[in-house]
C-alpha cells in the first residue's frame, strides 16, 4: 500500500508503519532504516564469521586439510571485506539512524529518501561481490587491502571494484545525511557542546568518511583502469609504481580504521556513565580527543608500510605521529576510568561489554604502540602479531561496543527487556572466546609466524589449535546472541521509558518501544 | 521537516567535498611522482645523463656496485648480469653488460625497469647508456648482450659504500593478463 504513497504530507499524517514487505523496501523512517541496517550487518557478521570459522578450521593443525591455498586466500579476503564493509560499518550506520534523531530531538534524518537508498545499495553491492563465488575464477583472493599489481592480475576484479564503488556511494550518502541532520535539526537549546557523545562521535566519523571514501573510490577506479584499460598507475612495467598504491590505499585505510572505532567511543561513554550512575568525566575533553584522533589519522598512514623502503626521515615522522595518537586515546581511557571511579556501578550486560571494551581495546592499543616503533615493526610486520593487534581493536573493540549498544538500547527499540541471565552468559562466552582466540596470536606472531598462509611450521601448532578452539567458541556464542535478540523482539518483561535508572538523554524521555514518529515537535533542551 | 536554504548549503558543500576528494585521489599520482623526483626518494632513475665534466673532479673513492636482475611473473626469458659486482671509482665512467635469452620461438618485446638501493643514492648514479632507456626486442631463441655505461657522482654520500642496481624485466603485451591464477 505504501508503495504508491508519494504524497508530500506522507510523514505528517500517516501514523504507524505500513504492512508487509513493501514497508521495508520503501520506508523513509529512520527507525525502520536503522533496523534494516542492523539486521543486514548481523547477517553479514554471521557470514563473515562463517568464513573465519573456515580459516580457523584450516589452521587448526599444520598442513593442508580442508582447502587449497587459493580457497584459503579467498576466505581471508572475504572475511576481511565482509567484516569491515558489511558488518562493522553498517552496524554503526544502523545505530546512527536509530539514535541520532532521537538523541538530538529531531523527527527523522534530514534526507529520508536518500537514507532509504543508502541502505538498499548495500545488499546490491554485496550481491555483486558474492556473485563471483559462482563464476569461473571465483571470489577475490588478494586480501581486503587488494594490493596492486596482485589484484590487477586477478580474475573477477571488476565485480570487486563495482561492489566497492556502490558501498562507497552508500557510505557517503549516509554520512552526508548524518552531518546535515546534526547541523540542521538539533532541538532548540542543544548547542554543539551539549550534544551526546554518540552524536559527536558520529559527526566526526561522517566527516572522515566524506574525506576518505572518495579516495577509496579513486584507488579502485585506478585499479580497474590498470586491469582493463591498459593504464599503468601501479604497474612498474608501464612506468607506474606499486608503492604508490599502498600510499593511496592507506591514506584511505588509516582514517577507515578510526571510522570503525570512533562511534564505539561514543557508545562506551554513554554506557559507562549510565551504569556508574555518574555524569561522564570530561565531556569536552572527550570531544577534543576524538577530533584530535580524527585529524591525526590523516598523517600516519605509512606506518602500515614501514618495510617498503622509505627514507629514515619518513620512518621517523610516521613513527612519532603514530605514537602521538596514544595521547588523546589515553585521555579517553582515563576519562572512562575516572567516570567509573567511586560510581555506584552495576554490571548489566551492556556494562560488562563496555568495561571489556575499555580493557581489551587498551591491550590492542598497546600492541599498536609496539607496532609503531619502526625498528621493531621490521620484525612484527606481516606476522600474526599484527593480526592479534587489529583483531583486539576490532573484535573486543568495535564489535563489543556494537553488542553493548544493542543490549543497551534494545529495550528502547523493542519495548521488551532482554533476558539478563542469557545476556551475561553471551558476554562471558564471547569474552573468553575472543581472548582464547587472539591472545595466543601475539605469541606465534612474535615467534615469527607469517600472515596470509594456509599452512605453518610445526612449532606454531599448539597455539594455533588453542586459537581455533577459541574461535569456534566465539563463533558459536554469537548464535546465542541471535537467539537473545530475536526472543527480545517478540517477548520479554516490558521496559519502562527510562529503562536504566542512570540513563540520561532525550531518547529515554520517549516511550518504550519508541513510537514510530518521535519529536514531531522539538523538545526544549535546558541550559 | 526543517528543510531550507541552510540544509541545501550544507548538502552541496559536502557534495563538493566528496568530488574534491575523488579528484584529489587522482592528483596524488602526479604529486607522488613529482615528490619522488624532487626528493630523490624511491630509487628511481630518470633518463640518461650527460658525460660528466672534468673540472669538478677532486677526490675519487671506491664504491661497490652490485648488479641484480629479476624476471617479472612468468616471462619466458633468462636474464642476468654478466658480472655480479664492480668496484668503481667515483666520477669515472664504467661499463658492464646484462645478458638476456628468449626461450620461445616468437619475437618478444621487453621493458626493463631499473631501481637503485639505497634510494637516496639514485640521483648519484649517472647513466650514459642503458638498455633500460628503451624497449628491447628479442627474436626466437635469441641471446643478446645489453650494455650499460654509467658513473657514480662524487657527490654521493660518504655513508654509502655499496649500491645495488636492480633491473626488473617485464614482458610487454602479455597475451592474457587475467590468466595468472585459477587455470
Amino acid at each position: 500500500m505504501s508503495a504508491v504513497v508519494e504524497n508530500h504530507n506522507h510523514d505528517d499524517h500517516h501514523h504507524g508503519p505500513a504492512k508487509g514487505f513493501m514497508r521495508w523496501l520503501t520506508t523513509t523512517n529512520h527507525k525502520d532504516i536503522g533496523t534494516l541496517y542492523l539486521w543486514f550487518s548481523f547477517a553479514m557478521f554471521l557470514l563473515g564469521g562463517a568464513f573465519a570459522m573456515g580459516i580457523r578450521a584450516e589452521l587448526f593443525e599444520p598442513g593442508l586439510q580442508l582447502m587449497d591455498p587459493i580457497r584459503y586466500n579467498q576466505l581471508v579476503t572475504m572475511h576481511g571485506l565482509i567484516m569491515v564493509f558489511g558488518a562493522v560499518m553498517p552496524a554503526f550506520v544502523g545505530l546512527a539512524n536509530w539514535l541520532i534523531p532521537m538523541q538530538i530531538g529531531a523527527p527523522d534524518m534530514a534526507m529520508p529518501r536518500m537514507n532509504n537508498l543508502s541502505f538498499w545499495l548495500l545488499p546490491v553491492a554485496f550481491t555483486i561481490l558474492l556473485s563471483t563465488a559462482f563464476m569461473e575464477g571465483g571470489l577475490p583472493g588478494f586480501g581486503w587491502t587488494f594490493y596492486a599489481p596482485l589484484s590487477t592480475n586477478y580474475p573477477n576484479v571488476a565485480f570487486f571494484v563495482f561492489a566497492v564503488h556502490i558501498m562507497g556511494i552508500s557510505s557517503i550518502m549516509g554520512s552526508i545525511n548524518v552531518i546535515v541532520t546534526i547541523m540542521n535539526m538539533r532541538a532548540p537549546g542543544m548547542t554543539l557542546m551539549k550534544m551526546p557523545l554518540f552524536v559527536w562521535s558520529w559527526l566526526i566519523t561522517a566527516y572522515l568518511l566524506i574525506a576518505v571514501m572518495p579516495v577509496l573510490a579513486g584507488a579502485v577506479t585506478m585499479l580497474l583502469m590498470d586491469a582493463y584499460f591498459g593504464t599503468s598507475f601501479f604497474d612498474a612495467a608501464g612506468g607506474g609504481d606499486p608503492v604508490l598504491f599502498q600510499h593511496i590505499f592507506w591514506f584511505f585505510g588509516h582514517p577507515e580504521v578510526y571510522i570503525m572505532i570512533l562511534p564505539a567511543f561514543g557508545i562506551t561513554s554513554h554506557i559507562i556513565s549510565t551504569f556508574s550512575r555518574k555524569p561522564l568525566f570530561g565531556h569536552a575533553s572527550m570531544v577534543y580527543a576524538m577530533v584530535s584522533i580524527a585529524v591525526l589519522s590523516f598523517v600516519v598512514w605509512a606506518h602500515h608500510m614501514f618495510t617498503v623502503g622509505m627514507p629514515l626521515a619518513a620512518e621517523l615522522f610516521f613513527m612519532w605521529a603514530t605514537m602521538i595518537i596514544a595521547i588523546p586515546t589515553g585521555v579517553k581511557v582515563f576519562n572512562w576510568c575516572a567516570t567509573m571511579f567511586k560510581g555506584s556501578i552495576t554490571y548489566e550486560t551492556p556494562m560488562l561489554f563496555a568495561v571489556a571494551f575499555v580493557v581489551l581495546f587498551t591491550i590492542g592499543g598497546f600492541s599498536g604502540l609496539m607496532l609503531a616503533i619502526t625498528p621493531a615493526d621490521f620484525q612484527y610486520h606481516d606476522t600474526y602479531f599484527v593480526v592479534a593487534h587489529f583483531h583486539y581493536v576490532l573484535v573486543p573493540g568495535s564489535i563489543f561496543s556494537i553488542m553493548a549498544a544493542v543490549y543497551y538500547w534494545l529495550p528502547k527499540w523493542t519495548g521488551n527487556m532482554y533476558d539478563e541471565k542469557m545476556g551475561r552468559l553471551h558476554f562471558w562466552l564471547s569474552f573468553v572466546g575472543v581472548n582464547v582466540t587472539f591472545f595466543p596470536q601475539h605469541f606465534v606472531g612474535l615467534a615469527g609466524m607469517p600472515r596470509r598462509y594456509a599452512d605453518y611450521s610445526l612449532q606454531f601448532a599448539e597455539w594455533n589449535a588453542v586459537s581455533s578452539v577459541g574461535a569456534f567458541l566465539f563463533g558459536l556464542s554469537q548464535l546465542l546472541f541471535l537467539y537473545i535478540v530475536v526472543k527480545t523482539v517478540f517477548a520479554g518483561k516490558k521496559a519502562t521509558p527510562q529503562v536504566w535508572d542512570g540513563a540520561e538523554g532525550l531518547e529515554w524521555t520517549v516511550d518504550s518501544p519508541a513510537p514510530y514518529h518521535t519529536f514531531e515537535t522539538p523538545p526544549k533542551v535546558n541550559g | 521537516m526543517a528543510k531550507g536554504p541552510l540544509q541545501n548549503k550544507i548538502f552541496l558543500s559536502l557534495l563538493g567535498a566528496v568530488a574534491f576528494m575523488f579528484l584529489f585521489s587522482f592528483m596524488l599520482v602526479p604529486l607522488y611522482n613529482v615528490f619522488c623526483e624532487v626528493t630523490g626518494l624511491n630509487g628511481k632513475i630518470y633518463g640518461p645523463s650527460d658525460f660528466f665534466k672534468t673540472e669538478k673532479q677532486i677526490k675519487s673513492r671506491e664504491v661497490n656496485i652490485r648488479f641484480l636482475s629479476t624476471v617479472n611473473g612468468s616471462a619466458p626469458v633468462k636474464f642476468y648480469p654478466s658480472s655480479d659486482n664492480l668496484e668503481v671509482l667515483t666520477d669515472k665512467v664504467s661499463s658492464t653488460t646484462y645478458v638476456a635469452t628468449n626461450n620461445t620461438n616468437k619475437n618478444i618485446t621487453l621493458t626493463i625497469i631499473p631501481s637503485v638501493s639505497p634510494g637516496l643514492a639514485a640521483e648519484n648514479i649517472k647513466k650514459i647508456q642503458c638498455f633500460c632507456f628503451e624497449e628491447q626486442t628479442l627474436g626466437p631463441f635469441e641471446t643478446q648482450e645489453w650494455p650499460i655505461r654509467f658513473y657514480v657522482d662524487s657527490d654521493i654520500s660518504d655513508n654509502v659504500n655499496n649500491v645495488y642496481l636492480s633491473y626488473t624485466l617485464f614482458e610487454k603485451n602479455r597475451e592474457n593478463p587475467m590468466a595468472m591464477n585459477h587455470e
